[in-house]
């Protein structure tokens, strides 16, 4: 069995103005998981991922990162465990070059230079920014922008990985780089929290979800078990991908035996489908 | 994260003073700060101060005011104490007492406490006005007294942006400490700032194509999403506020023994308490303001 990363036990969060934004959160986080948070906008999923590097302390409850409280602890503690790639890169990004820019991180954790280094090379040819390394963060577009406040986090070697909206407002090719560096975290045994209104990304990377309505976790599963519970999808607005949605309806007229999530898999079942 | 925003703008309300209608406030808030840079006189000063409060009072908007003024004052607390050293007033100055290596004047104290007072007096009704009004009632009632459009809009569009900005900042902020950011010095605050600096560049660039493509720039009278309507007690307090303040500045045009400065002489313990106060405020308020950036 794995440890348990990230643990919330009867989570609340109250905003000033008694908005209640989060209500009774229970969750456990595995190491290694790859957990999506879906919901509608004000549900409370940004409120609950905000507790797991402290940038949020609960008002009732507790979260525990790695068996620690972090109640008692400062956001730039927690960031060594735990990095959070925020929705816009424009709150990230600072420096004068792509390269300060991604050694930031790693030298407030007071990573050895040489290793500063080794890990800025590495992202940079992972993300693909060989030829913007020189360049300011603030000329370069936006889907790229992102990929830098992604790439700036991921220099810090985190043990959680938490997304905020990572193919919002991305090309094509920029949301393939998100989709191999989920995959990268995945094979290297870091957990991915990934909070997305993205359901292709979703269907095709997480091995788990939870459901967030009216402040409160009302569903922890598969995504397959979440996309196929219509009652659950149609209380919360939630659309599953269209290849799910289709492979639904055949498997509800007997055409198909399983619900797919992704075009390759759904290929996959009808091929093997047709050769019965 | 959102206890950092200082809250400069409209608390609801349905006291009597957020029925007036803006203009009086207005015009008040002006008349106040007139009279305040016109005299350096503590009772005058004071006067308006109390007068201010009441109003405070009655309006009901003590939290947001509270935390204005909670980080205004300890800032303003600082005039007392380098004003008291150093006084900014014609030689020759009438020493009180030793300070360390320092020495405090009768000039510098009085100087400083007035300036002090001034500030807050026009704070305080500079504030009332501001968070008794709907940001687009101003808009209108400037615009109904001729103000051009242009200016009125910046006006009311700069007071719209500093909560934004305000709220920008602390994200940013929660930003840069996920990095792992040290939190000491100008070095640590730099990451923090441009980025909120570009983001207010940027929004300015978005804002202005956006104007533009809704014919900002056209020519012609502009009409007003929301009419404020002006009652008899509204002209009443003009006229009340324009006498008043006419009446408070003639007096202080022609009596001259409201200036204070070299009778109301400053005590050497009442001094050393004034400026220790001052100093000691400031730094305390330094030291919280600090520990609650740095703290996560």
């Amino acid at each position: 069995m794995t440890d348990p990363v990230i643990v919330c036990e009867n989570l609340w969060h109250v905003y000033p103005g008694d908005i209640l934004a989060l209500q009774e959160a229970n969750l456990t986080i595995n190491a290694g998981e790859i957990l999506g948070v879906i919901g509608q906008n004000g549900s409370g999923k940004t409120t609950l991922v905000k507790h797991f590097n402290g940038l949020l302390k609960p008002t009732r409850g507790k979260v525990l990162v790695k068996g620690v409280d972090t109640a008692g602890k400062r956001i730039q503690q927690l960031a060594k465990d735990v990095g959070y790639v925020f929705q816009n890169p424009n709150h990230q990004l600072f420096a004068r070059t792509v390269e300060a820019e991604l050694e930031f991180g790693p030298r407030n954790l007071g990573v050895p230079e040489k290793e500063v280094i080794e890990r800025r090379e590495k992202a940079i040819e992972f993300f693909n920014l060989q030829e913007l390394r020189n360049h300011h963060p603030y000329r370069i577009g936006f889907p790229l922008r992102k990929l830098v406040g992604m790439a700036s986090i991921y220099t810090m070697h985190p043990a959680v990985f938490i997304l905020d909206e990572p193919t919002t407002g991305q090309d094509n090719v920029t949301t393939r780089t998100v989709y191999r560096l989920i995959h990268k975290l995945r094979d290297e045994g870091s957990t991915v929290v990934c909070v997305a209104h993205d359901m292709i990304l979703l269907a095709e990377v997480v091995d788990r979800m939870i459901v967030l309505r009216d402040t409160r976790i009302i569903a922890d599963a598969t995504p397959r078990e979440v996309f196929s519970n219509r009652e659950l999808m149609q209380s919360t607005h939630l659309l599953p991908p269209q290849v799910t949605e289709l492979s639904l309806r055949l498997k509800a007229e007997g055409k198909l035996p399983e619900i797919e999530l992704s075009v390759n898999d759904m290929v996959a079942g009808i091929a093997s489908h047709l050769a019965k | 994260m959102r206890g950092a925003i200082i809250p400069i703008t409209m608390v609801p309300g349905h006291s009597i003073i957020h029925k007036i209608a803006p203009l009086p406030k207005l015009l008040i808030a002006g008349g106040v700060l007139i009279i305040s840079f016109a005299t350096r006189n503590p009772a005058i000063l004071g006067g308006m101060i109390v007068v201010g409060m009441l109003l405070v009072a009655i309006s009901n908007i003590w939290k947001n005011f509270l935390k204005v003024i909670g980080v205004l004052f300890p800032i303003l607390l600082t005039l007392i104490a380098i004003q008291s050293v150093a006084p900014a007033f014609p030689r020759p100055w009438t020493p009180i007492v030793p300070f360390g290596p320092f020495t405090i004047y009768q000039e510098g104290i009085y100087s400083g406490v007035t300036m002090v007072l001034r500030a807050v007096a026009m704070t305080i009704f500079a504030l009332v006005a501001i968070m008794t009004t709907h940001p687009s009632d101003l808009f209108a009632s400037l615009q109904k007294v001729g103000m051009p459009y242009v200016l009125n809009f910046i006006l009311t569009m700069t007071l719209q942006l500093i909560p934004i900005l305000q709220k920008e900042f602390a994200t940013v902020l929660s930003a840069q400490k996920s990095r792992g950011l040290k939190g000491t010095g100008f070095g640590a605050v730099l990451p923090s700032m441009v980025p909120v600096f570009v983001g207010a560049i940027e929004r300015v660039q978005q804002l202005s194509i956006s104007l533009e493509s809704r014919a900002f720039g056209s020519s012609g009278v502009k009409t007003s999403y929301r009419s404020v309507k002006m009652g008899a007690k509204d002209y009443i307090l003009m006229l009340l506020g324009t006498a008043a303040s006419c009446g408070v500045l003639y007096w202080i045009i022609v009596d001259k023994s409201l200036d204070w400065s070299r009778t109301l002489v400053f005590a050497p313990w009442l001094a050393i308490l004034l400026v220790s106060v001052a100093g000691l405020g400031f730094l305390t308020f330094a030291v919280i303001a600090l520990k609650y950036v740095l703290s996560a």
